[in-house]
């Protein structure tokens, strides 16, 4: 496990699901306030990037652009079929203004 | 120590194997399947495998090694012939064995046979198995092809549209007036249609193909018009039947064309359940008595809820029916159960890029049709899990939004 920085928090934009890379992970980043969520960005259904799905704040998950599964951002747990696996969930730890991701 | 035996390693047989782990079933899992790959995705075959942009691995769920870490015991490349209630046993095709407590059926659908001539000609291909779709992929992937599709169901729509997308030509031929009438209804039927030839795919529909041209390889097809359709290669997409063999054997009660199953899946055999395509199940969904649904989604519900009742003795099937189609760059996901004769509501632009069809029975709403607008479909699950369903106006008003309706009550 590496701590990897993937940008600074204002890189991460309140509540849109933002793609960044770390060492070679494909990551879909949220920021809600001041905590910043990463999961994988490789919808584990069929072939969509999550980072182009929805946030949808009362259920703290991200809707897959694609079929409309919506990841939980702590579980990683789907809602609604199609998707029936979770998304792996990486630890975020904010170290003054820089973003670092566990992969 | 219990057995339970699955047959059938398809969606519904994988769902119901994993899932006797993941709720600590004691006894032995043992899962018999007659395509000698391990359990797969079906759904991407007619879209990315043919094109050659699927990743196999996550087609493929898990590999051979991670069964066996599992706990479960997969005998691949061979099927279960014969079946015995009372003695609670099986027979495979390689002679042995299986004793089980619990059974479960999992056979899905069979290639619906026709009698089109040259059917069996090199370049004529099926798709509903992996090893069909890659032999596909082989053939797409030297050049530019002309693919001649025969039936305009999903799965035909499907493959023409990848093909079109990654520069083949596809036509496709529906012996029907309307492909696709009967899963969406005739409106929403014909809008897909135009969504499809808009961007490129040719349906002619209403003609029936006479047979599949060409020598020692499929050259085109000839059209009941007497037209023909030259092509590099003919895919055959004309429907499926449900695999009863094993049900019928055992003596189990078969309803609206399937095995008839009670909420937990179980059959009117004691001991053995049927899940997926060929299912035909209890649905608070729907009007019949029972239904059978041939879509992933459905069957991995099915498999999940069988699991659950063999290891705890609980487990109901209630889930809502749900499918997604994928044609190219335009997505279909639909949630309900629509039937030919709803009423049609449309919200959003029927020109795309986003548009709902709501589908509505005396004036209640059933189902829902999008493209491109998860949150009126999201919207549309709320009003379901709530019960509640709004007035025609208000589905047909994108201002309205459908998840406070639902929350309101
Ligand atoms: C090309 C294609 C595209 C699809 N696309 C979609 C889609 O986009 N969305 C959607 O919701 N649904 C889609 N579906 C439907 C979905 O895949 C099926 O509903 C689902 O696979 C049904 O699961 P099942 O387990 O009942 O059957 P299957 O997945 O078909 O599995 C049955 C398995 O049992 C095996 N078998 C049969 N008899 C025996 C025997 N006696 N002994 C041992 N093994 C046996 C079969 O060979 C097969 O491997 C698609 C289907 C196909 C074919
Ligand atoms: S690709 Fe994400 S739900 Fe299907």
């Amino acid at each position: 496990m590496a701590q990897v920085s993937i940008g600074s928090l204002s890189d991460f934009p309140e509540g849109t699901p933002t793609f960044a890379e770390a060492d070679g992970t494909r990551l879909c980043i949220v920021r809600v306030g001041d905590k910043v969520h990463a999961i994988c960005d490789d919808c584990p259904h069929a072939e969509a990037s999550l980072s182009e799905g929805d946030f949808l704040a009362d259920d703290m998950a991200v809707e897959c652009p694609l079929h409309g599964s919506a990841f939980n951002l702590e579980s990683g747990d789907p809602d609604a079929p199609p998707a029936t696996e979770a998304v792996q969930v990486f630890n975020v730890t904010v170290d003054g203004d820089t973003v670092l991701v566990e992969v | 120590m219990p057995i339970a035996l699955i047959v059938g390693g398809g969606m519904a047989g994988r769902a119901a194997a994993v899932t006797l782990r993941r709720v600590g079933y004691q006894g032995e899992v043992v899962l018999v399947g007659d395509e000698s790959t391990p359990p797969y995705d079906r759904p991407p075959l007619s879209k990315s495998v043919i094109v050659g942009t699927a990743d196999l691995d996550k087609v493929i769920k898990q590999t051979l090694e991670t069964y066996a870490e599992d706990g479960i015991e997969l005998r691949l490349g061979v099927a279960v012939t014969a079946a015995d209630a009372d003695a609670k046993t099986a027979t495979l095709s390689d002679g042995s064995e299986i004793a089980w407590d619990a059974l479960v059926i999992a056979t899905g659908c069979a290639p619906r046979e026709v009698p089109i001539p040259g059917l069996d000609k090199p370049g004529v291909f099926r798709i509903t198995r992996i090893d069909e779709a890659l032999a596909i992929q082989e053939v797409l992937a030297s050049g530019p092809k002309r693919l001649a599709i025969i039936g305009g169901g999903f799965i035909g729509m499907e493959a023409a549209a990848a093909a079109v997308a990654h520069g083949h030509t596809a036509t496709v031929i529906e012996a029907a007036p309307e492909p696709m009438a009967r899963p969406l209804g005739l409106t929403v039927a014909e809008r897909v249609l135009q969504w499809a030839t808009d961007r490129g795919v040719e349906v002619l529909a209403g003609v029936g193909v006479e047979e599949v041209l060409g020598d020692d390889r499929a050259s085109g097809v000839k059209l009941a018009s007497g037209d023909i359709i030259d092509a590099d290669l003919v895919i055959c997409a004309i429907g499926q039947v449900p695999r009863l063999g094993l049900a019928q054997l055992l003596g189990c009660a078969e309803e609206a064309g399937g095995v008839q199953v009670d909420a937990s899946m179980q059959t009117s055999v004691a001991g053995v359940y049927a899940v997926g395509d060929i299912a035909a199940f209890p649905s608070k969904w729907a009007d019949e008595d029972r239904i059978r649904i041939e879509h992933a989604a459905v069957a991995i519900g099915h498999g999940q809820t069988a699991a659950e009742h063999i290891a705890t003795g609980e487990g109901l099937f209630e889930d809502l029916p749900s499918f997604w189609s994928d044609q190219g760059d335009i997505t279909l996901n639909m949630v309900g159960v629509a039937r030919p004769d709803d009423e049609i509501i449309w919200r959003g632009d029927q020109d795309l890029p986003a548009c709902t069809a709501f589908y509505l029975r005396e004036g209640k709403l059933r189902a829902a049709m999008s493209v491109g607008d998860m949150k009126t479909l999201r919207g549309v699950r709320k009003l379901f899990a709530a019960g509640v369903s709004p007035t025609a106006e208000q589905l047909a008003d994108p201002d309205v939004d459908l998840a406070a309706l639902a929350a309101a009550g």
